[in-house]
């Protein structure tokens, strides 16, 4: 059953801007569902929307199959931990999670279980008597959750818990809030602007784009299946190497740039719909990983460039590089701002293999895993 | 192959720390800045002084400066007698805290509002209270003075009370807007979840976090409600209802007789004495209610 339902949510802010022009979602029973897009997309509004911190301008909530538009937060059985973490300063951590309980009303001693139970859980038990100043981040990330969990509610809400924090400590915190989520069982929605955070912790993702679900499935499907330009550009780091293309005869091949490219027979399998593109441009996508550095071997289906520059990162290399084709950017996935942008793109190298900046080279491509959009809807090429 | 050690780490505080070098600069600064304090202090010591000494000693010249016949006469002669000042003394202590208390109530409230709720003209409202800060005090001395009369309170402690805190509000509600201004929003909006509502928030989340934007408003009114002449002289004639600040201005206008500077050096220095409590004990929260929402914390 699910726990949080919204139903055609739509908001628009007294000056006229419509922040989410229709939103439909679900949350299942334990479901941990992550709302994730580029900053001003609108999935903190409607984390706020659920939360009762923001009216709602059409539409419903439903919260445990009751609609909850009229209801203030504190009637909604949610929990909310914020960006900033909101401890209240001058409250000891006991204080800080037990403050919920208190105002309703419960005996001391229960309060004081309750408390104790969650420290606890969260590793927070020597730390009780502490006031949020003198704890680190990460401690601090924890007592905000602790206050969430202690409530008992019925759907956790948290807008980007971990975006304060050091890369470092944002992995280590990762696991834990989802351990934590999963030990609880809440249904959990989950607001953050970071893939690799929604990828990693999502049961199910949903990708949004100027207050519009694009996508909503598992990461994986996300990743391999995206349905439009903006999620293939916006899913997965580096991003999809996007290229205007013309399609062959049959569409059994692609035209990148000088290079041409096969379109293996599981594709045009998977995708009937693209022989009707066939003699017509259409948008390719090749993952980082669907490249592999040949050196000076020739081969079919190779794209041949030049090395722009190349990341270190020890497991392996990123090489940028720019080939003769036109690049097509997805709009709003954060690569519009790139200088000299035309025709770049990053392919995954093994960490060994000898590459240096201004040099050629010569890239086979994985032409089972090609993508294709239609150049004008952005949408992917099914059926 | 080479085996390594693992090494206790190092402390990074050394013992002796060394001492930073001074250039001329540093030392022409701090001469100029002893030297300026010491213009500042001088009159204040020497009042102090003279307060313990008789008038013959007092009102001498300053190279006379003879400080050996010391003795609380003053202080006693002040307490009783034409030079009896401790009913001002009383009056002043209710018109200040009155005017304090009443002062950070309002602004505390009126803050709040301004700057966590939006509303329409709130912005206008914020500058007319700015403008108040503006006005000179003599402009609406008149209407002050008539308005007062048609309520009776001409006289009357309360009055002043209601003089002084209208005229010191625009500046300590502007005080505490920046102060409620620094108060994320999102803490709110986390009682707000937890099930506060609206007042419970303001007493027991907010207001642990703004007391250093009350404790300066409440210190900036008390301050100007206790060192006030001119309002204090207009509405208030009765010698038994008047502050301190006007009944030593008689007693150097020589008002109950010839002046006597050794009594009125005690009546100053028992004037500074709650300004220097007040301030000691609040010295911490003035800055920092000063400059709240200063900085992003």
């Amino acid at each position: 059953m699910a726990v949080v339902e919204l139903v055609g949510v739509r908001k628009v802010y007294p000056n006229g801007f419509e922040a989410v022009p229709r939103i439909d979602l679900t949350v299942g029973e334990g479901e941990l569902v992550v709302l994730v897009g580029p900053s001003g997309c609108g999935k903190t509004t409607v984390l706020r929307m659920v939360a009762g911190l923001e009216d709602i301008s059409d539409g419903e909530v439903r919260i445990g199959g009751k609609v909850v538009n009229d209801r203030d937060p504190r009637a909604r059985d949610i929990a909310m931990v914020f960006q900033n973490y909101a401890l209240y300063p001058h409250m000891t951590v006991a204080q800080n999670i037990g403050f919920a309980l208190k105002l309703q009303k419960l005996p001391k001693q229960e309060i004081a279980q309750k408390v104790q139970d969650a420290a606890h859980t969260l590793g927070l038990t020597q730390w009780l008597e502490r006031k949020p100043a003198q704890l680190s981040g990460g401690q601090r990330q924890r007592v905000a959750m602790g206050r969430a969990i202690v409530r008992d509610p019925a759907v956790f809400l948290m807008d980007e818990p971990l975006s304060n924090l050091d890369a470092k400590l944002r992995v280590q915190m990762r696991s834990d809030v989802m351990a934590i989520q999963r030990r609880v069982g809440v249904a959990t929605v989950y607001v953050t602007h970071d893939q690799v955070e929604a990828m990693t912790m999502g049961d199910r993702v949903a990708v949004m784009k100027d207050g519009v679900l694009q996508q909503v499935d598992k990461a994986q499907v996300l990743y391999d299946q995206p349905a439009n330009l903006f999620v293939a550009g916006f899913i997965g780091s580096p991003a999809m190497n996007l290229y205007e293309a013309e399609l062959g005869e049959g569409a059994s091949s692609a035209r990148i740039g000088s290079s041409e490219v096969a379109v293996a027979d599981n594709v045009r399998r998977e995708r009937p719909a693209l022989a009707g593109y066939a003699g017509r441009t259409v948008v390719v996508g090749i993952r980082p990983e669907g490249l592999t550095a040949i050196g000076g071997r020739t081969g079919d289906s190779v794209l041949r460039g030049r090395v722009r520059l190349v990341e270190a990162l020890g497991n392996e290399q990123q090489a940028h590089f720019t080939i003769d084709a036109k690049r097509v950017v997805a709009e709003g996935a954060g690569a519009e701002d790139a200088i000299d942008a035309d025709g770049v793109g990053v392919a995954r190298v093994a960490p060994h293999v000898k590459l240096d900046a201004g040099e050629n080279i010569t890239l086979s491509v994985d032409t089972t895993a090609l993508h294709f959009f239609d150049p004008e809807t952005g949408n992917a090429i099914w059926a | 192959m080479m085996t390594s050690v693992a090494t206790p780490p190092m402390s990074r505080y050394v013992e002796k720390p060394p001492r930073p070098k001074r250039g001329s600069g540093f030392w022409a600064y701090m001469t100029a800045g002893v030297a300026l304090a010491i213009v500042f202090i001088v009159p204040i010591v020497w009042s102090v002084l003279r307060s313990f000494q008789p008038e013959r000693l007092s009102s001498s010249a300053p190279q006379s400066a003879d400080f050996t016949q010391m003795s609380l006469t003053n202080y006693s002669s002040v307490s009783h007698g034409t030079y009896n000042i401790l009913q001002n003394l009383a009056n002043s202590l209710i018109a200040s805290i009155g005017t304090a208390v009443l002062a950070a109530v309002i602004a505390g409230l009126a803050g709040y509002g301004l700057a966590k709720f939006k509303f329409r003209g709130s912005g206008i409202v914020f500058s007319v209270i700015l403008v108040g800060m503006m006005i000179p005090f003599q402009v609406i001395l008149t209407p002050l003075y008539i308005e007062l009369s048609r309520l009776h309170l001409i006289n009357s402690l309360l009055g002043l009370v209601l003089v002084y805190t209208t005229y010191n509000l625009p500046f300590c509600v502007f005080i505490m807007r920046n102060s409620f201004a620094a108060v994320p929003n999102e803490m709110m909006e986390s009682a707000r979840v937890d099930g506060a509502g609206m007042f419970y928030t303001l007493t027991h989340v907010v207001r642990p976090l703004v007391v250093p934007g009350l404790a300066t408003a409440a210190m900036y009114a008390f301050l100007m409600a206790w060192t006030d002449l001119l309002e204090a002289m207009t509405f208030i004639q009765t010698n038994s209802v008047l502050t301190l600040p006007p009944r030593l201005y008689n007693i150097t206008t020589s008002t109950y007789g010839a002046l006597n500077t050794s009594y009125l050096a005690s009546g100053i220095v028992i004037s500074m004495i709650p300004c220097v409590i007040l301030y000691l004990s609040l010295q911490r929260y003035y800055v920092q209610g000063l400059v709240s929402g200063a900085v992003k914390g």
